[in-house]
């Protein structure tokens, strides 16, 4: 009989203050954007990076790490190592992200130390995943996916500490050399390998589609894979091929990713185009945009581009992947923990219902209207319409947190 | 002791919280029998390896055959194939479901 993935799950009290933090930390992001203007969005401008970190810790991998506590012995079919681990890392994330985005604004001394601290919650994730993959005895792609896309993220948060130490003053490292192995890491290496992999599980799941071969995510996550490897070395070799090639296989690799994900949404059962697969299709849609953009940069080197889409890529891909599958993975854990007890013993509610309609539905349309503008005003730098535009996001992700809470305050 | 129809009926009050329908009318109940002595046995699927339910569902399936006069034991064997697909559904859940 096939090993029961559930019985290993951990409970929802542990995984709670991931969805409500990054939730929280997804709002200050927003607020944060009123404080960027067309002076001050440049590459490395403290802005930009406290509010790269602000998004891609606070909200991007807090989100994640809580979505893998509950997701990776289902995926594993093995327990955890140590699932109580997990009590430690929401913590430490929460408060070396708020040391880092201070660090990056306005206190330079403090980038180590939040530099440390988000390391050490890292690590300690990090050190749980293999324990438990250790315990695998097969690895399929899936399982694959995770365990490269952490050998990234302990590449990356490596080239990160390094990075805030020359940031502050301690050591003194080429740091343009860092930042780009640092982020194709953390962004190509970890958040992308993580959401190809997870996505393939989840998408065909929600959407009840079946008959569709694996082979184009092996293929994609193998070139993704070599992508970053090719950026990295050209970062150290200062070999433009290398970088170009990295790029290319990287831009590849999200094509064909794409390629998959339009076959899995075409062969489902479930058409209807709800909540979640709202949220899909913006992202898949904003990773297109971003890729366009990318392409663009590289061929006529405006930096605004790079910018746009680097936005793209977060606030519209990442930001509307993780939101949408918010949607169906916090009901289930509410109603796991709530509602499975009660069955065969009194009525109790679908997971559809515990959706709140109207917050959910505002989020996506004021977030999607936002992330259009804000990509909009990035690119002609024009002040008045980032605010716009955050103004928008500003509403979307107060609805986001709301929907937050009602799912999880669900009774 | 029970018919194979008779233990489709009692399974058909396990409802997958996902998708609001029951688990015979999503095709995923393969087979069902029942000996002389009270021993049930359930051949099933479910529409995903990731399930994260694995364990609820074949449970709600126990207790709902439990819940039948004189059985005293359930055996549920959950198989990978034939792999489930949408066209094991009944007709109203594949209409339903694909509506937009």
């Amino acid at each position: 009989m096939f090993s029961i993935s559930q019985d290993f799950a951990p409970p929802f009290k542990l995984i709670s203050p991931f969805f409500i933090i990054g939730s929280i930390f997804y709002l200050f992001s927003v607020l944060f954007l009123f404080f960027i203007t067309g002076e001050n969005i440049t590459m490395l401008s403290g802005a930009v990076l406290g509010f790269v970190h602000l998004f891609l810790l606070g909200f991007v991998m807090m989100i994640i790490f809580g979505a893998m506590a509950q997701l990776v012995p289902v995926v594993l079919e093995v327990g955890h190592f140590g699932v109580e681990l997990f009590y430690a890392i929401w913590p430490l994330l929460m408060i070396g992200t708020l040391l880092m985005v201070l660090g990056f604004v306005s206190y330079p001394m403090l980038l180590p130390f939040g530099g440390v601290t988000v390391l050490i919650a890292i690590m300690i994730f990090i050190v749980e995943i293999f324990l438990t993959i250790k315990k695998v005895l097969k690895l399929n792609i899936i399982m694959s996916s995770v365990l490269i896309a952490n050998i990234f993220l302990l590449i990356g948060i490596i080239f990160g500490l390094l990075m805030a130490l020359s940031y502050a003053g301690i050591i003194n490292l080429n740091i343009s050399a860092l930042l780009r192995s640092h982020v194709f890491s953390v962004i190509g290496g970890y958040v992308t390998i993580t959401l190809m992999g997870l996505s393939i599980v989840l998408l065909p799941m929600f959407g009840l589609s079946h008959g569709f071969s694996l082979k184009p995510l092996k293929i994609a996550i193998g070139m993704m894979s070599a992508a970053v490897l090719f950026v990295i070395l050209s970062s150290f070799t200062n070999s433009v091929l290398f970088e170009y090639f990295g790029y290319l296989l990287a831009t590849a690799a999200l094509l064909i990713y794409f390629y998959l994900v339009q076959i899995i949404y075409k062969t489902r059962a479930r058409k209807e185009i709800d909540i979640y697969a709202k949220s899909l299709i913006i992202a898949y849609f904003s990773m297109l945009a971003s890729l366009a953009l990318a392409t663009l940069y590289l061929i006529v080197g405006y930096e605004p581009l790079l910018l746009g889409a680097g936005w793209l890529m977060f606030f519209g891909f990442f930001g509307f992947a993780i939101t949408g599958h918010i949607y169906k993975i916090v009901p289930f854990l509410v109603w796991f923990e709530r509602f499975s007890p009660l069955v065969g013993k009194q009525k109790v509610p679908m997971l559809a219902d515990m959706l709140p309609k109207k917050s959910s539905s505002a989020q996506v349309l004021f977030c999607g209207v936002g992330v259009v503008v804000v990509a909009v005003a990035i690119l002609l730098k024009d002040d008045m319409l980032i605010k716009a535009g955050a103004s928008f996001l500003l509403i979307g992700a107060a609805a986001f947190v709301r929907s937050i809470f009602y799912m999880i305050n669900y009774k | 002791m029970y018919s194979k129809e008779e233990l489709f009926l009692a399974i058909s009050t396990v409802i997958d919280p996902e998708v609001g329908f029951n688990l015979v009318e999503m095709g995923l109940i393969y087979d069902a029998s029942c000996d002389d002595d009270g021993k049930v046995y359930v051949k099933m699927t479910l529409s995903t390896k990731a399930c994260p339910m694995h364990q609820l569902i074949q449970q709600w399936v126990k207790e709902a055959v439990l819940k039948m006069a004189n059985i005293k034991e359930v055996e549920i064997d959950l198989v990978w194939e034939p792999e489930w697909n949408i066209t094991m559904a009944d007709e109203h859940v594949k209409k339903a479901l694909n509506r937009s």
